[in-house]
């Protein structure tokens, strides 16, 4: 739907440089990077707020570069909601059909079913700064919607409200991508809200774009050391393959020797990625598994954290498994406790220190 | 205001007591306060005693002038009443007025570049040189401005030509008065302007509003309480200002140079009495003025 060729800005301290990438239709992409990245500014750009210094934006392969945004059907949604804060809820929310030239009536009646959607039908004559976060959200998110635009973005639209009014603003949003079809561009630094709500992804970190791709794979098999330790995989390790056989490799990690699945050739630096989901510990007789890698080790820690607990096992290197807390109770996990530490080679996503 | 020193207060002749305060005890504290005497901040009352020769030399000065007026009612009233003194007030408001509409026309545009326009050495400039007449002595402005706008000016002849002559005539008084306002009014305006966060104006443009709508529906209404106060700054130094005005625009009498001419013509009996009316119109109007201010703009705080 809308495409970044090789689009290069400044803008004050921050830089892009040769930001290339694809936003389908119907896609929820979301651009994360650690804070200063440039996650906004390439947002305003998309949004045409900001005029490349090189390099084009295409629109349903239409170039676009030099469109200013009020032509462009891309509705921008702030952290700070940017309400404005000299018009009642109503107005601001059809503000955008009243520029576009509605008469004030038909305006009002046709954001009014958005109104009682998004549960602030009640607040329609009140002024902004009255108003809770949760409720300016929703009146930022409905004002946004109210233009039917072809693209919507979020701009790390979770992270001023409490736990509770997320929960219900993430379901808000789901229901915008899955039910109306919204495509919908989010910033965000949190790992979490990409797991919810992410079908693709961009990591951008000092400017750069370093991963792009489907969310289940740049999450789960990242392609770089950098992209990994952001998009939180609990185990990094690096290591050298030692020899591989048919595209399973020994990798060597400081004396520890882990299998995986790669092309890496022996003597090739690579990194290994484990999820903590796919460490899987057990207690006592060795039973024979499927899994590649075992080896008995001791519990460091058991950090519990909900309905689930971190385990930090020493194994030479550190390594972190996630289980269930009925796990930890019935393994009898305590620090100290002998378990054997299992993963399945599959499970072991390989970088190339080279990429 | 009041409310803090009151806090401060008790606060202080808690500390110093040997015996505290039993909280909330509304009698104690004022037995409290009925000593605060002995507890006397000698700096603060030396300030005051400073600061009073200040405030005492106004209030001396209109004291003054009130009581010798209301001294001889008969001849102020004739005076205040006389068509020649209503007139030059009203010229000289109304031309304050049509100088401060010309600033908000074109100086709302040039605060809003200079408010939104990233740092650089043009901005700069300009910025300095929106300043320039604030520095200049009055009587240079008005040369400068004379300089400009007369017969032979650069400015001048060419207005000229089409029938708009600014020596001794009312364009002269108003361009006068515009050149020396405008700093205050540009400044103010600009302030207000920057208050506005530009993400406003971003959502706005995304939702489908051009720049001027924007501009239009979301920046300028809340900004408008320093658009206010930027126009009545800039109408009182107008209304106030002589030398400006003279250079080029001796006639028609503003009221400054009625007051000017009456006193080294007619003496002080009579210009004192213009004097004092003037001082009661000015107050009046100012008085009504900042009323005002207080129903418009009141979303700028939420800003």
């Amino acid at each position: 739907m809308i495409e970044f060729d090789r689009v290069s800005l400044a803008l004050g301290s921050f830089r892009l440089n040769d930001v290339s990438l694809r936003i389908g239709k119907g896609d929820y992409y979301f651009i994360v990077g650690p804070s200063g990245a440039g996650k906004t500014v390439l947002l305003e750009a998309i949004a045409g707020l900001h005029r490349p210094e090189s390099g084009r934006v295409l629109l349903r392969g239409e170039e676009i570069t030099a469109l200013p945004p009020e032509m462009r059907k891309v509705a921008l949604v702030y952290q700070d909601y940017s309400l404005f804060p000299n018009m009642r809820v109503i107005e601001n929310v059809s503000y955008g059909l009243r520029v576009q030239g509605m008469r004030k009536k038909e305006a009002r009646a046709e954001v009014a079913p958005l109104l009682e959607r998004f549960g602030i039908a009640h607040l329609a004559n009140r002024y902004p700064g009255t108003l809770s976060g949760g409720e300016q959200q929703r009146v930022a998110l409905a004002r946004a919607v109210a233009v039917k635009p072809d693209i919507l973005l979020l701009d790390e639209p979770l992270s001023a409200l409490d736990p509770v009014t997320q929960e219900k603003f993430i379901a808000d949003l789901k229901r915008l991508h899955r039910e109306d079809g919204l495509t919908v561009v989010q910033v965000s630094h949190s790992r979490r809200e990409a797991h919810l709500l992410a079908t693709w992804m961009a990591v951008i970190i000092d400017g750069a774009l370093v991963d792009e791709g489907e969310a289940g794979v740049v999450l789960n098999a990242p392609r770089s050391r950098e992209v990994a330790s952001f998009v939180g995989v609990e185990n990094i390790l690096d290591g050298t393959v030692t020899a591989n056989e048919d595209g399973l490799a020994t990798v060597d990690v400081g004396g520890l020797v882990f299998e995986a699945v790669t092309d890496a050739a022996a003597g090739e630096e690579v990194t290994l990625c484990i999820r903590a989901d796919d460490v899987v510990l057990a207690v006592g007789n060795d039973r024979r598994t499927s899994a590649r890698n075992r080896m008995s080790r001791t519990v460091v820690s058991v950090a519990e954290n909900g309905p689930v607990a971190e385990v930090r096992v020493d194994a030479g290197v550190m390594l972190t498994a996630v289980l269930t807390r009925r796990s930890v109770q019935e393994l009898g996990l305590v620090p100290g406790a002998s378990v054997t530490l299992s993963v399945k080679a599959t499970a072991i996503h390989v970088i190339h220190s080279s990429s | 205001m009041h409310n803090q020193y009151n806090t401060i207060t008790k606060m202080k002749t808690e500390t110093l007591s040997t015996e505290p305060l039993p909280a909330g005890e509304e009698a104690n504290v004022t037995r409290w306060n009925e000593y605060r005497g002995r507890y006397l901040d000698w700096c603060i009352v030396g300030f005051c005693i400073m600061g009073a020769a200040i405030v005492g030399i106004t209030v001396l000065a209109i004291a003054n002038i009130t009581m010798t007026e209301l001294a001889d009612p008969a001849h102020l009233l004739k005076v205040a009443a006389s068509s020649e003194v209503i007139g030059s007030i009203l010229l000289t408001f109304g031309a304050g007025a049509s100088a401060v509409i010309l600033l908000i026309l074109f100086g709302t545009p040039l605060a809003y570049v200079l408010a939104r326009a990233r740092p650089s050495r043009l901005k700069g400039a300009v910025e300095s040189i929106v300043d320039i007449p604030l520095i200049l002595p009055h009587t240079v402005a008005g040369l400068l401005v004379y300089l400009l706008f007369m017969r032979r000016g650069w400015l001048g002849a060419p207005l000229s030509e089409i029938g708009l002559a600014f020596e001794d005539a009312l364009p002269g008084t108003i361009i006068a008065m515009l050149f020396v306002a405008s700093p205050f009014y540009v400044n103010s305006m600009r302030e207000g302007f920057e208050k506005v966060p530009v993400h406003l104006e971003n959502v706005a443009r995304t939702l489908g509003a051009g720049t001027f709508t924007a501009f239009w529906t979301v920046t300028l209404p809340l900004s408008l309480r320093h658009m206010y106060s930027g126009a009545i700054l800039a109408w009182g130094r107008a209304i106030g200002e002589f030398a400006g005005v003279i250079m080029i625009a001796y006639y028609p009498f503003i009221i400054s140079t009625l007051i000017y001419y009456s006193f080294t013509t007619d003496g002080i009996h009579t210009s004192r009495s213009i004097a004092f009316t003037v001082i009661l119109v000015s107050f009046g109007v100012f008085y009504l003025l900042r009323r005002m201010t207080r129903y418009l703009g009141r979303y700028d705080d939420r800003v």
